[in-house]
């Protein structure tokens, strides 16, 4: 399998697509293209293989967004920048659960920290943000993700991975 | 003759005699045997010879391509009857600017907040195996 990552295109198959979860699906079906060339607020990516460069196995989608500065406790402030803190949002990331344990979530997340790296390189971010779903918590703490909040069954978990630790592991200073 | 002219002609012939010759690199890839057979079908479909030349051809079309790329465009072909193509190719895709990414707000707990603030305000976490994995694969 030769897997490419690229952005989604108006002519990709994601009718097809399962990962098992229904918001991820119907997010990638109904919503990715709409809101990445109409509305643009979510660039998706989509893992194809060459053989069949138009099918999705998998997707994640990336956002930039802030976490208020007036909000984090005055003790912590002092040594941050008097403005907000820009970081990058995993949105989403999921794979066809007929295409698991092949890597493509490693090389998914591997390309969206490689974009954020970017980015942060560009135009400036601070951190990457994912809301994972409680069973893949484990799957991003591997990564040096860590929760922002405690641990519950019902909702996602905030976690956090700062961008200076990325560029560190990619070998630049 | 001018003065004038044969002064330039003058200095012009001492500095090319002086003037060390560009240093010309030289380039050896490992092809697997059916990318030889490509670059030989290639070479006689477009009446090259010199591997130099096909080389020299193929980086002026790479350099275009990442030009392109970083500059946002899309490379797309276009056949007679107005069908489009559009070149996938991930290190290309590695090139193009992503500062296009839309911005979302997110609905933030205190605590997360206050998470996200200690982290940030404290020094940053070594990287982790798999993270170093991933970024350098």
């Amino acid at each position: 399998m030769a897997v490419t990552i690229r952005r989604l295109e108006e002519t990709d198959e994601v009718e097809n697509f399962d990962c098992g979860d229904e918001p991820l699906n119907g997010y990638l079906k109904r919503h990715a293209w709409t809101n990445q060339q109409k509305i643009s607020i979510g660039v998706t990516y989509v893992a194809v293989d060459e053989s069949a460069p138009r099918a999705v196995l998998g997707y994640f989608t990336l956002a930039t967004s802030s976490a208020p500065r007036d909000r984090f406790p005055k003790k912590l402030v002092r040594g941050l920048p008097p403005y907000d803190l820009p970081l990058v949002l995993l949105a989403r990331l999921a794979v066809d659960k007929r295409f698991t344990g092949r890597g493509l979530g490693h090389a998914m997340l591997s390309e969206a920290l490689k974009i954020t790296l970017r980015f942060a390189e560009e135009v400036g971010c601070r951190c990457v943000v994912t809301d994972a779903y409680p069973d893949k918590v484990g799957w991003y703490a591997r990564y040096g993700f860590v929760p922002l909040d405690e641990a519950t069954e019902t909702r996602t978990r905030k976690m956090f991975l700062d961008v200076r630790t990325v560029r560190r592991a990619s070998g630049l200073t | 003759m001018p003065q004038a002219t044969k002064i330039k002609e003058r200095i012009a012939a001492e500095f090319s005699a002086k003037a060390p010759a560009p240093r010309k690199a030289k380039f050896q890839a490992d092809l697997a045997p059916a990318e030889d057979r490509l670059v030989r079908a290639l070479k006689a479909e477009l009446q090259m010879t010199s591997n130099t030349d096909f080389l020299s051809d193929a980086l002026v079309l790479f350099r275009w391509a990442v030009s392109e790329r970083k500059l946002g465009h899309r490379i797309v072909s276009e056949s007679a009857t107005g069908e489009r193509r559009t070149l996938l190719f991930p290190r290309l895709e590695r090139v193009a600017p992503d500062s296009a990414l839309p911005r979302v707000d997110i609905r933030w707990t205190e605590k997360e907040l206050e998470s996200l603030a200690e982290f940030v305000s404290g020094q940053p976490a070594e990287p982790a195996e798999a993270l170093i994995r991933a970024m350098r694969s």
